[in-house]
């Protein structure tokens, strides 16, 4: 038997299991902090205020806010598009080009633009 | 003595325009397998139901059958656990020959696909050692008995039959993890392609239905594992 093409999958499945680790590690306590705690009046609001947040994001020349864009968001982002790709193989129209461009694309665009707007924010002043 | 309610699938791919659905009632006690069930159906009351069998002990892997849709061994399945009709069907995803006997060609291509046996240098007849800890490491995925029904179980090899599967990714995992062996990067190459691991999605239920506990999902998933070093690495050479 010939050597049949190496798969591109390891790049996808790397991203889809940091994204799976993120999201089990770190968005069950940000949905607690700000989904529950916070509109529950149990949080301290001053910890929420703008110039705080701001200068928690700001700080280790701005890598901490990079870091959390990617883990709360991009990294998640690529799990679901993993899941859906494969979701939509298993209803028996996926695995071609256009499935993996729109998934992994629209992944790649709205983790772009978090995180240009990340950048954004930590360089505001 | 109970009597239970079977219900054989019938297909003839000859004679019959479809399968169809035959029912026998069959006497049984607490140790009346499905397959006993079947052979008392082609002894006593129907010599023309066909199906696959030998050991009857778990052993050959011959009489998979799925029994109310789940992939199971005959031999290892009793009729005491079913309280309603018990339908019996040939193996899923597999191409039916007659009645209950399934054709595993593709199956068997698989498992050789990924080059299952020793490969190595060591020439002469000298006894090759192996520590406990070298042996406990592949130990677990080298007790399969090719009876097919992890791929009656896999949604990925019924949607596509040319992925590997569960049994041919354990054992090509069982040979690259024993340390007589150095043919792993022989084996790479079919591992790592779309049809390889990276063909499955950790569904999981292989792992569920295989008789002899192998756990083949975990051996597909450490396969994933291996692949994706073994992708990092070809990227650093020439």
């Amino acid at each position: 038997m010939n050597s049949p093409k190496r798969s591109d999958e390891p790049i996808w499945w790397a991203l889809f299991s940091a994204g799976g680790v993120c999201f089990a590690v770190f968005l069950p306590g940000l949905i607690l902090a700000l989904g529950i705690l916070w509109p529950l009046g149990l949080l301290n609001s001053s910890v929420l205020q703008y110039a705080q947040l701001l200068s928690l994001l700001q700080s280790g020349y701005g890598l901490t806010g990079l870091a959390f864009t990617g883990a709360v968001i991009c990294l998640p982002l690529f799990h679901a598009a993993h899941r859906i790709h494969h979701g939509l193989h298993d209803l028996k129209c996926g695995y071609r080009k256009s499935s993996k461009l729109l998934c992994y694309g629209t992944a790649a665009a709205l983790s772009m633009l978090a995180l240009y707007l990340t950048f954004h924010l930590i360089l505001a002043d | 003595m109970t009597e239970y309610q079977l219900l054989v699938q019938r297909y003839d791919p000859e004679h019959d325009s479809k399968p169809q659905r035959q029912h026998y009632t069959v006497p049984g006690d607490h140790t009346t397998s499905v397959l006993d069930a079947l052979l008392y159906v082609q002894h006593q009351l129907d010599p023309t139901l066909g199906l696959r069998w030998s050991c009857r002990m778990a052993i050959c892997g011959s009489c998979g059958v799925m029994v109310n849709g789940i992939p199971k061994l005959g031999c290892k399945t009793f009729l005491r656990d079913y309280h309603t009709d018990i339908i019996i069907e040939p193996l899923a995803h597999f191409a039916v020959e007659k009645d209950l006997i399934v054709d595993m060609t593709q199956f068997l291509a698989h498992l050789s696909a990924i080059k299952p046996y020793l490969m190595n240098d060591y020439s002469g007849t000298a006894v090759h050692k192996q520590t406990p800890a070298q042996l406990a490491k592949y130990q677990q995925f080298s007790n399969c008995i090719n009876c097919g029904l992890c791929y009656s179980a896999c949604p990925q090899f019924g949607l596509n039959p040319e992925f590997l599967g569960p049994a041919a990714i354990t054992l090509a995992q069982r040979y690259n993890l024993d340390s007589r062996d150095n043919g792993k990067a022989a084996r790479m190459p079919q591992l790592n392609s779309k049809n390889g691991a990276w063909g499955c999605t950790f569904v999981g239920f292989c792992s569920d239905v295989c008789p002899k506990q192998l756990d083949p999902a975990a051996a597909v998933n450490q396969t994933k594992v291996e692949s994706a070093k073994d992708f990092i690495i070809s990227m650093f050479k020439p």
